[in-house]
């Protein structure tokens, strides 16, 4: 098969491709890599895992909108019927205190990791190395094995049922990654940007203010989406530590839509599965945004 | 407007000496340039005024006041840094007041200096952009400007032309110089580079490894180094230094020198009487070894080839090669050599400078 010695020649030609000497161009280039029979095999696997993805997400469409919705397949059908009755079960303001949970332990945790970060970033900190190991482990720790502690922690100080306070775990959760994330951010920031403002007469808070926060912008907004998204989707700490019935956020209010003999309302729970997922969306449309405009400290130095 | 002074700093890091007890006195407006090859610990001299690095050992003051603990913010001086380190996010206006702004200044101030010093210094037109709408000239002017509103008792700068162009360079330089006698502020200037610290320095500090070589202003930086290192340091081309013998022609020292034997006396005489036997290094500067015909009287005389000739149109740069030395020698320019050409040359032993072979110390 050609195709066994192509790989190499093409590494060998690479720094040649510029000057288009290959007939063809380097359009030849993937095709000649890819046999016709090769390209078929892998668009095949990726139309499967396509549809695996895309075809629970057309149901949901289908089912929000149709007012006979089932298990199955529904019927295309333009109806606002599931949505009202998802709005009847409580969907507004079981959004609303999603959006109570997600914004507080966002606030909370960019503002801790932030600060964190920073420190971690430039001081001085005794044993540095083995801390932030600790926090690498402790963004891969599962949050479920340090709820029956929180829970009775909670007990102990009077916590529970507060949506405050659940916030504060929620936020908690999503502290090691934001610190991690935040820390590299920071430590591009070129310490010469710091000197600067510093000899201008900043000081320790003015320039993390004025200078590091604005710099690292695009991160802190990536670290709070990231951090609002998970929270938003919570549903363990929020049921655990907060069962009042008026404070159910999101994720535990699906449960509505399902009875205790087993019986699921299929319509109005697609609906209020899309009610759910839009501010979600509109966070990743918003997140993917910043991350691909990137992060450059264009100008501001030379070196 | 300050006197700056630095008294037996020693700075370590990690038990490594970047600065050994260095001593350095700046005078009130003195445009002060610190000059060394790289890793001399030019630059974390220059950080030490700034406030960025400690002293390990010694004392630092500016104008009068011991600022070893004070932090940057505190110590009123403004520093120019290589890369500029302008805000990205700012506009060239508010890169300008930042510091103004930082201060709580009244917005009305603020706004008459910041015009004020981009009409002088030519970037009104800029205020509106940001840094990496910028190019390295506009933003070395813009970082200026900064350091100017600062009002400091002190300007530090380190390496501030290092990134431009060449043209662009030979500009900053005069325009830094302009902007000197205008504002006659203590400045303390950081480079490696030998032409800006001689067109530029009331006085030059040449530091080498850590070590004050010489303070002295550039002329006689020049004409009077201390040691072998700042010989060579200064001058493009370099200084030739050649091995020579002291040796003893009667009661007089003699130097033999390539194929020459020079009687010293005077100072320098009684120095070598001491030294008969030892090894020293003649510095000549390229511009001291004249060509001459076979037989000149009085000068030493020796005869070499020709190896490389380099016009430059308003002189040529010819290295000539005497048995095992080199000797770079410029000439005046049409020499008419060619590679290959044997040649005599010949230089005023007056103008020669002895330094000791091992210590590099100047004898005289």
């Amino acid at each position: 098969m050609t195709s066994t010695s192509l790989p190499g020649q093409v590494a060998g030609q690479d720094e040649n491709a510029a000057t288009a000497d290959r007939p063809g161009g380097s359009g030849s280039r993937l095709a000649d890599w890819r046999p016709g029979g090769r390209k078929l095999i892998v668009s095949a696997v990726m139309a499967v895992i396509g549809m695996a993805f895309l075809l629970p997400l057309v149901w949901l469409i289908l089912a929000a909108f149709n007012p006979h919705a089932t298990s199955g397949m529904s019927a295309p059908a333009f109806s606002f019927t599931n949505f009202r009755a998802a709005f009847q079960a409580g969907a507004g303001s079981a959004i609303a205190n999603s959006f109570y949970l997600a914004g507080v332990s966002t606030i909370v945790a960019t503002v801790v990791s932030t600060l964190a970060g920073y420190v971690l970033s430039r001081h001085y900190v005794p044993l540095k190395g083995p801390i932030l190991v600790i926090v690498i482990f402790l963004t891969g720790l599962p949050v479920t094995l340090l709820l029956i502690p929180i829970y009775q922690m909670f007990v102990k100080i009077n916590w529970l049922n507060s949506p405050f306070y659940t916030s504060l775990v929620l936020g908690a959760t999503s502290v090691p990654f934001a610190i991690w994330l935040l820390k590299n951010f920071i430590d591009q920031v070129p310490r010469d940007f710091e000197e600067a403002a510093a000899v201008e007469g900043s000081g320790q808070f003015q320039i993390l203010w004025r200078v590091v926060i604005p710099l690292i912008m695009p991160g802190i907004l990536v670290s709070a989406i990231l951090t609002f998204i998970n929270s938003w989707g919570a549903f363990l700490i929020p049921l655990v530590l907060d069962s009042s019935p008026g404070d159910t956020p999101g994720a535990v209010g699906i449960y509505e839509f399902i009875t205790a003999n087993g019986q699921v309302q299929f319509g109005p729970l697609a609906a209020y599965g899309i009610l759910f997922s839009v501010p979600v969306i509109i966070m990743y449309i918003i997140s993917s945004r910043w991350l691909s405009g990137g992060f450059s400290f264009a100008g501001g130095i030379k070196g | 407007m300050a006197t700056i002074s630095i008294e037996g700093v020693t700075k370590s890091f990690k038990g490594k000496a970047a600065v050994r007890d260095v001593d350095l006195e700046v005078a009130d407006g003195q445009f002060m340039i610190i000059v060394g090859p790289s890793g001399c610990g030019k630059t974390t001299t220059l950080r030490m005024l700034a406030g960025f690095e400690k002293p390990t050992q010694g004392v630092v003051r500016i104008g009068g006041r011991v600022v070893n603990d004070v932090p940057p913010k505190d110590r009123d001086v403004a520093m120019v840094f290589q890369n500029y380190a302008l805000l990205p996010h700012l506009t060239v206006e508010k890169n300008l007041s930042f510091g103004m702004r930082i201060r709580r200044e009244p917005r009305k101030t603020v706004e008459r200096e910041v015009a004020a010093i981009a009409d002088m210094l030519g970037i009104t037109p800029l205020l509106g952009r940001k840094p990496a709408e910028l190019s390295g000239g506009e933003r070395q002017r813009v970082a200026l400007g900064r350091a100017l509103l600062r009002k400091p008792q002190a300007f530090l700068l380190d390496e501030p032309l290092s990134n431009l162009d060449a043209a662009l360079r030979a500009q900053m330089r005069f325009e830094l110089k302009r902007i000197h006698a205008q504002f006659p502020v203590t400045t303390v200037y950081v480079t490696h580079d030998q032409v800006e610290a001689m067109t530029m320095a009331d006085e030059i500090a040449l530091m080498n490894e850590g070590r004050l070589q010489q303070v002295a202003p550039p002329e006689r930086l020049y004409s009077e180094p201390s040691n072998a290192f700042v010989a060579g340091f200064i001058g493009s081309p370099k200084i030739n230094l050649v091995p020579a013998t002291v040796l003893r022609d009667g009661s007089e020292p003699v130097i033999s020198l390539l194929s020459c034997r020079i009687p010293v006396n005077g100072d320098l005489g009684s120095v070598l009487e001491r030294m008969d036997g030892d090894a020293v290094t003649i510095g000549l500067r390229p511009e001291e070894i004249q060509p001459c015909p076979a037989e000149a009287n009085g000068t030493p005389v020796v005869q070499g080839l020709v190896e490389l000739v380099e016009p430059l149109g308003s002189e040529t740069h010819v290295t000539v090669r005497v048995g095992q030395e080199i000797l770079v020698c410029r000439f005046p320019p049409r020499s008419g050599l060619e590679t290959g050409a044997t040649i005599n040359v010949r230089f005023d032993p007056q103008q020669m400078k002895v330094f000791d072979a091992d210590s590099g110390l100047r004898l005289g």
